[in-house]
């Protein structure tokens, strides 16, 4: 379900049929903020203020087309008409795929063709209520929600530890009922030994009781200590499970518009923020609590006059606590985030470490790590001098409670209204209540801090994979090959489309050449295919199946791909060849390294197959590395192969071994190849030429050279860059 | 020759590899009856034209790409200040309506509410919200004082000069950045 605007009466009432589509807007036509409405029906498109008066109108027999125009930030919709371009509406961006959507349906409607349907993801998703957007995929409106909602999340995770967390519950029950004995035995020591001045095995048998509390005491400390240890560390790897396993489970355009590093911290730091909060902040709010209470009631039946006196203040520190508990999630919030930026900046310079290198730009580098790093300093005194300068005021305020009791309780007991015993007692329940309420901050804190880690994690969990896997994927077992694009359109910003309406059918084990200038869309037209992105428009089939109905591990079962940037995982080669097929036998993977022309190689390494590449592993050349990415894409034995400019970066000799190597890891299978270097297409059946997002001509190398078209000059142009180089070797 | 690219060197209008700099003489722009940027550039009319900044945060009227409707490059305008009222005027205009960045000159609120950070803005363009999943990924900061907000939904506000703003909207900021 998706909430649209009704359309408001005082316009709906003047229309005099029935309309096919409204849709409201956001913006003025000379940019100011306002509502606008825009009204098509089967004869007119119309704007609208609210209250009901006619912008514009336009007959849609004057329409030959319409279409949404992009800015930044924004956009407008136009109808082209015969007397040039006119702009019916304005939005911001929010709402460019509404417009985007009626942009297509009145160019449909002009033109008389068949109407597009609109479908969930045009719509903008905010919540009835609040009017805030919701997040995708999920009706539950955030803002509307409890708050105390992640905190039961949170608190969920320690469902699977119940019992250990109950044994723990007990043992500070009985440890914190412990504690409060000591007073009571003093009181005894004042009122009934030292003031009558009556030496008996009292004495003896109080002292041996206060050994006795504070063995029990220690001994219980001990044992919920190693449980609480327990329960954390537990806890700490189901969080990072968790976080990672949905890290996982996005898809690529989450990572594409993402700083990779930052996730690292987040693993890390964020869990270990939650679990300290659930393991020692929960039990410790639990004791806590408990023992004010219970002081309480002991000092309560001691004197409730006094009792009341002393908690005078406490009314003033809640205040106070309420004040601070925004502020100091704020103050947390900007720490971790002057972290994530150190972070992020030493990720990426560490990363690009070559290029700074060679640039000589360390001491930018490492100018941009001082700022940083400065201001980290100095929100690390604000929020920790913030937190540091609250202990001593509490204690002030805590403390007042004290004075009034020794004034008051010191003149009732000269009175004769209490035992000296019973006011040390007071005194001595009072310290220990102030205990627990000064560290009412350091509870925010926790709180706090926890609550916002939690936030960035279960964000993480939440955010919906971009291409969804379907509930009942389509059995499809070992597909012939058939590849067809069906209109499709796609952009990695939803409104500036990378392909467009592109349509295309492959044979089965034909091989196909993608060929355009760069950003042309010649990978997003294989990244479609892998389905690390799904289309915006449109669908593709793979034997007549929707890619979107087939689960994913099927498919990429389906699909081998080598791309350009070879990536080796941090393992032995022979682990990389076999990375998709790890029960392969020894021999499977010396056969595929053999087709892959890597063998050799491998073979001459003085660790052989057990040579350990990828990060902390030996150096492979960019050669050898697409060779042996070449042997795992052999030993998967994909139907369906997808070739990146697997020769961009290597020399003639290498790029012919690996063409070789190709050329045999094609056959039978329908591959899509992209490459710069024309020649090296010069095998595939067809050629697909890509301009802008659109397939401009499909042919063979020799009919699209006789048509002169789109082809020819690339290779006219591929032509004047050898001769270039031929004269730069010679 | 120590330039061997011409890098420094005057411009030659027939290199297509040059930036075609647009002498204020020779363009012309207006608006047609349907509202859309037109213009005459060279001696020759296109009925539909779309302007890009070419630094869109470091200049709003200078550099400017003029192109013609399919975004192909027609040439580059230095400063739109050179050029004749009618003109600038509606260059001006095209550039406020295609890079919607509303300028804030108050910021009433910023309040947290759950997982969502809600702004209410008050800008050169009327009152405004923007709502943000966290302030690390929506917020950017060209220059020292100069913050971007951006919307979960892509809607962008830019407050110029966070410190220029009014006591009320300093104290909102104080925590946030």
């Amino acid at each position: 379900m998706f909430v649209i605007d009704k359309l408001p009466e005082t316009i709906g009432n003047q229309l005099t049929e029935k309309w096919l589509f409204h849709s409201v807007s956001d913006l003025m036509n000379d940019g100011q903020f306002g509502e606008q409405w825009l009204v098509l029906t089967e004869k007119e498109v119309s704007v609208w203020s609210t209250d009901g008066v006619q912008v514009s109108k336009l007959a849609i027999s004057d329409i030959t087309d319409a279409r949404a125009v992009g800015g930044v930030g924004g956009g407008s919709l136009l109808a082209d008409t015969k007397g040039g371009p006119v702009v019916l509406i304005r939005y911001t961006a929010s709402l460019t795929s509404i417009f985007g959507f009626a942009s297509k349906l009145i160019g449909a409607v002009a033109k008389g063709e068949e109407r597009p349907t609109a479908s969930e993801k045009e719509f903008p998703r905010n919540c009835p209520n609040c009017r805030n957007p919701l997040p995708d995929g999920s009706q539950a409106c955030p803002v509307c929600k409890s708050n105390g909602k992640v905190l039961f999340r949170m608190l969920s995770y320690a469902k699977p530890y119940r019992i250990q967390m109950v044994a723990a519950a007990i043992m500070l029950i009985f440890t914190t009922l412990v504690e409060l004995i000591p007073p009571i035995l003093t009181k005894m020591i004042l009122d009934d030994v030292l003031a009558p001045k009556d030496m008996g095995s009292t004495l003896l048998w109080i002292v041996i009781g206060l050994a006795a509390t504070s063995l029990v005491v220690t001994l219980m400390q001990t044992v919920r200590g190693i449980i609480g240890v327990w329960i954390g560390s537990k806890l700490m790897g189901d969080l990072r499970h968790d976080v990672y396993h949905s890290l996982m489970r996005l898809s690529l355009s989450f990572f594409d518009r993402r700083q990779t590093s930052q996730f690292i911290g987040r693993v890390n730091n964020d869990s270990e923020a939650m679990r300290q909060f659930m393991t020692d902040g929960v039990i410790w709010v639990a004791g806590e609590s408990l023992r004010v209470v219970a002081i309480f009631i002991i000092m309560f039946s001691f004197d409730w006059k006094l009792t009341l006196l002393a908690m005078l203040p406490i009314p003033l520190m809640i205040l106070v606590s309420s004040v601070l508990w925004p502020m100091i999630g704020r103050r947390w919030y900007q720490q971790w985030r002057s972290i994530f930026r150190l972070n992020a900046l030493v990720g990426d310079s560490l990363q690009g470490i070559r290029v700074v290198k060679a640039f000589g730009q360390e001491t930018t580098e490492m100018s941009r790590y001082t700022a940083a790093n400065k201001e980290l300093v100095r929100y690390n005194i604000r929020i920790e001098g913030l937190w540091q300068g609250m202990f001593p005021v509490f204690a002030l305020v805590a403390g007042a409670g004290s004075l009034l009791i020794w004034y008051y309780g010191g003149k009732t007991v000269l009175n004769g209204g209490i035992s000296i015993g019973t006011l040390i007692a007071l005194i001595t329940y009072l310290g220990m209540l102030l205990g627990p309420l000064q560290w009412v901050s350091q509870m925010i804190n926790w709180a706090t801090h926890a609550i916002s880690a939690a936030d960035r994690v279960f964000e993480i969990m939440d955010t919906p994979s971009d291409v969804p896997e379907t509930a009942n994927p389509a059995h499809i077992g070992r597909v012939r090959g058939e590849v067809e694009f069906h209109q499709v359109t796609y952009g990695y910003e939803k409104h500036h489309p990378v392909l467009k309406n592109v349509n295309l059918k492959v044979a089965a084990g034909e091989m196909i050449g993608l060929v355009g200038h760069s950003g042309a869309g010649k990978s997003t037209f294989i990244n479609l295919i892998c389905r690390f992105y799904d289309t915006d428009e449109g669908f593709i089939t793979i034997d007549g199946t929707d890619i979107c109905q087939i689960s994913q591990l099927d498919l990429r079962k389906q699909i081998g791909v080598v791309l350009q940037e070879t990536f080796l995982f941090d393992g032995t080669i022979a682990e990389n060849i076999a990375y998709s097929k790890p029960e392969a036998t020894e021999e499977e993977i010396m056969r595929a390294a053999k087709i892959a022309n890597a063998h050799d190689f491998i073979v001459r390494l003085p660790d052989g197959y057990d040579t350990r590449v990828g990060e902390r592993g030996h150096k492979l050349s960019g050669g050898e590395k697409q060779r042996v990415s070449i042997a795992r894409a052999i030993i998967h034995d994909p139907r369906i192969l997808i070739l990146d400019e697997a020769t961009a970066s290597v020399d003639t000799e290498t790029e012919r071994q690996i063409q070789e190597a190709i050329s045999r890891l094609v056959k039978g299978r329908t591959t899509f190849a992209i490459a710069h270097r024309l020649s090296t297409l010069r095998n595939a059946d067809r050629l697909v030429v890509l301009e802008r997002g659109k397939i401009v001509e499909v042919g063979t190398h020799e009919e699209l050279l006789s048509t002169e078209g789109a082809y020819f000059k690339l290779v006219e142009a591929q032509k004047e860059m050898s001769k270039i180089k031929g004269v730069e070797n010679a | 020759m120590s330039d061997p690219n011409g890098i420094g060197n005057e411009s030659n209008p027939n290199d297509p590899y040059e930036i075609n700099i647009l002498e204020p003489g020779a363009v012309s722009f207006s608006r047609s009856q349907g509202g859309v940027f037109q213009g005459v550039v060279e001696g020759k009319a296109y009925e539909e034209m779309i302007l890009f900044r070419i630094f869109p945060f470091q200049y709003t009227t200078k550099y400017i790409s003029v192109r013609d409707a399919k975004g192909d490059e027609i040439g580059v305008i230095r400063d739109i200040d050179q050029l004749d009222e009618e003109s600038r005027a509606e260059m001006d205009k095209e550039l406020q309506l295609r890079y919607f960045l509303p300028l804030v000159t108050r910021i009433d609120a910023v309040k947290q509410k759950s997982d969502l950070w809600i702004w209410d803005l008050q800008t050169n363009l009327g009152p405004t919200r923007i709502v943000m999943r966290n302030l690390h990924e929506h917020m950017q900061y060209p220059s020292v004082n100069r913050i971007i907000l951006t919307d979960i939904n892509g809607k962008r506000c830019e407050i110029h000069d966070w410190q220029a703003l009014d006591g009320h909207s300093r104290n909102q900021l104080k925590d946030v950045i």
